[in-house]
């Protein structure tokens, strides 16, 4: 499973819209529902599967799904 | 071949106020779900059953307690029982009622290996059938309770009206086992443990504020004969709880929500920044409060229909000045309860821990006395049968309380908010309330209507 693919289906736990139904412009909060305890969970889910370290002022900044992947691609 | 495990840190919470203060009654949860309708009572004892064998945590049982005071869980395949219908019909009125009920719910599971989990179904005065609910808060939390009982009237009108079949639940004790393995992991356990330390390297010993201002740490510096001491007694003997309930108007209710919506806020920071404020002006100015919040652990779907007790209470400590304006506040608070959030596995008696080992903090003492619950989701339950059907249901206070006042704030059907205050009557007065909810909106409304508004000035104009 690509990395991309691993990352939409953890999304998916937390939300409504399908792994194939996402885009890289969806908002976590206003487009796929999440709230801010939804939001830093999913971010923890993301730490412990992909092994990598999350800056807490740089998450903060993230709004759409395509700037989480980007930020997880940077880390590895 | 059984398995055991250990507790949850959200289940090892409970169980320590359970040790602490000697009484089970600490952990009760009790709710009535009823409509005003007729109902096949045959029909509701098999979806009842049918409940305790799709609810996992229904059936979880505690082993007797090691020398230690620690008990391991297990799950019980089946759990077999015949479900009793209580007649209440021919009381005066619902109030009355509840009232009965409400003694139900000071009951208490004594026992190892027992269940902890009851149900009784009710024909209740003016027209109202249902069942009520009694279970150990190591179970099931509030929102599990919701999503099980909402559950259970799925069952039931799926096989008397034909609607459609339930969504299947996840396992408890799949969730359970990840929980576990959660807290295990020694990377993450290593990087809560460091938010958790860092905040006490960066701000020190944490500062007690109680909702009666500083003659209760005052109180507690005699008592001790410590005048630097920071943090002040727990009642840990005389636990009867009072109720107090205060419901917020829903225009009201929406000026506050669309102030969380215009300003990307949630609502919990807003009651935080409330409440802290409150305690900041009674206590001299203050900056450096805490306040307990509890979280509701749910996030994926599994966590929201596994059912079992995922609430647990983290410090949200704030050290905020008078010359804040009252947006900025509200972002600080925000802020740190997101990082909370990340670091909620961990387990916050450790926390509490800690600060023993660095401060002495002496026993049955805290640093804050307030604690707060936010609940977004309605108690009502969610089912297209019972479309227009007029329900009744109600949370019942175990009667036993731990924490000096507990304020639940939940959404009414109406559009407005109820702010329910749980206070510890050894030392508080309904009075005590009174000022509290006042004050807490004053402040709220004065904040929202002029956000740039120093918290200082908030406070010296309310």
């Amino acid at each position: 499973m690509s990395q991309e693919m691993e990352f939409k289906n953890i999304v998916a736990q937390y939300s409504k819209v399908a792994p194939e139904e996402m885009t890289n412009e969806m908002r976590f909060r206003e487009d796929l529902g999440f709230s801010s305890l939804d939001f830093m969970s999913f971010l923890g889910e993301l730490e412990d599967t992909f092994d990598i370290e999350l800056e807490e002022n740089e998450v903060m900044k993230i709004v759409t799904l395509g700037e989480a992947l980007q930020l997880l691609e940077n880390l590895q | 071949m059984r398995e055991y495990y250990p507790l949850t840190a959200a289940q090892k919470m409970h169980h320590n106020w359970i040790v602490d203060y000697g009484t089970q009654q600490v952990s009760g949860v009790s709710v009535v779900a009823s409509v005003q309708a007729e109902l096949d009572f045959g029909l509701l004892k098999k979806c009842i059953q049918m409940e305790i064998e799709r609810s996992g945590c229904t059936r979880v049982r505690f082993t007797k307690p090691d020398q230690e005071g620690n008990v391991k869980q297990y799950i019980v395949k089946q759990d077999p029982r015949d479900i009793e219908l209580k007649d209440l019909s021919g009381m005066g009125n619902l109030a009355e009622a509840d009232e009965l009920m409400q003694q139900w719910a000071y009951e208490t599971f004594d026992g190892d290996n027992i269940p902890m989990c009851e149900f009784t179904m009710l024909k209740l005065p003016e027209g109202y059938n249902g069942f009520f609910v009694h279970m150990d808060h190591r179970l099931i939390d509030s929102c599990g309770l919701v999503v099980m009982i909402g559950d259970l009237f799925q069952l039931y009108t799926y096989y008397k009206y034909g609607t459609a079949y339930p969504q299947e639940l996840a396992d408890f004790q799949t969730v359970l086992k990840k929980d576990l393995a959660k807290a295990g992991n020694e990377k993450r356990f290593a990087k809560d443990k460091k938010f958790w330390d860092d905040q006490l390297d960066a701000l020190g010993e944490p500062l007690y504020s109680d909702i009666q201002g500083p003659s209760v740490l005052e109180a507690a510096r005699k008592r001790h004969g410590n005048p630097e001491l920071r943090s002040a007694d727990i009642e840990m003997q005389n636990l009867f709880v009072a109720v107090k309930d205060y419901h917020l108007e829903p225009g009201a209710t929406q000026n506050l929500i669309d102030f969380c919506m215009n300003h990307q806020l949630s609502m919990t920071n807003l009651l935080l920044l409330g409440i802290r404020t409150y305690l900041s002006k009674v206590n001299d100015g203050q900056e450096d409060i805490t306040i307990q919040n509890f979280i509701s652990r749910r996030s994926t779907h599994e966590e929201w229909t596994s059912g079992g007790s995922r609430t647990i209470m983290f410090p949200c400590r704030t050290v905020i000045s008078p010359e804040t304006d009252f947006l900025s506040a509200a972002y600080e608070i925000q802020n740190m309860q997101n990082r909370i959030y990340m670091h909620s596995n961990y387990d916050p008696a450790l926390i509490m821990e800690e600060m023993r080992k660095r401060y002495n903090t002496p026993e049955h003492t805290s640093y804050e006395s307030c604690y707060l619950t936010y609940q977004p989701m309605p108690v009502k339950v969610e089912n297209e049968m019972l479309g227009t059907v007029r329900q009744h249901a109600k949370w019942f206070a175990n009667g036993a309380a731990t924490k000096k006042m507990y304020l639940t704030v939940s959404h009414t059907e109406d559009g407005g908010m109820n702010f329910s205050y749980h206070y510890q009557t050894a030392h508080l007065e309904e009075h005590d309330m009174e000022l509290l909810y006042y004050y807490m909106m004053r402040i709220l409304f004065k904040g929202i209507a002029e956000p740039d508004m120093s918290i200082g000035e908030i406070m010296e104009q309310i």
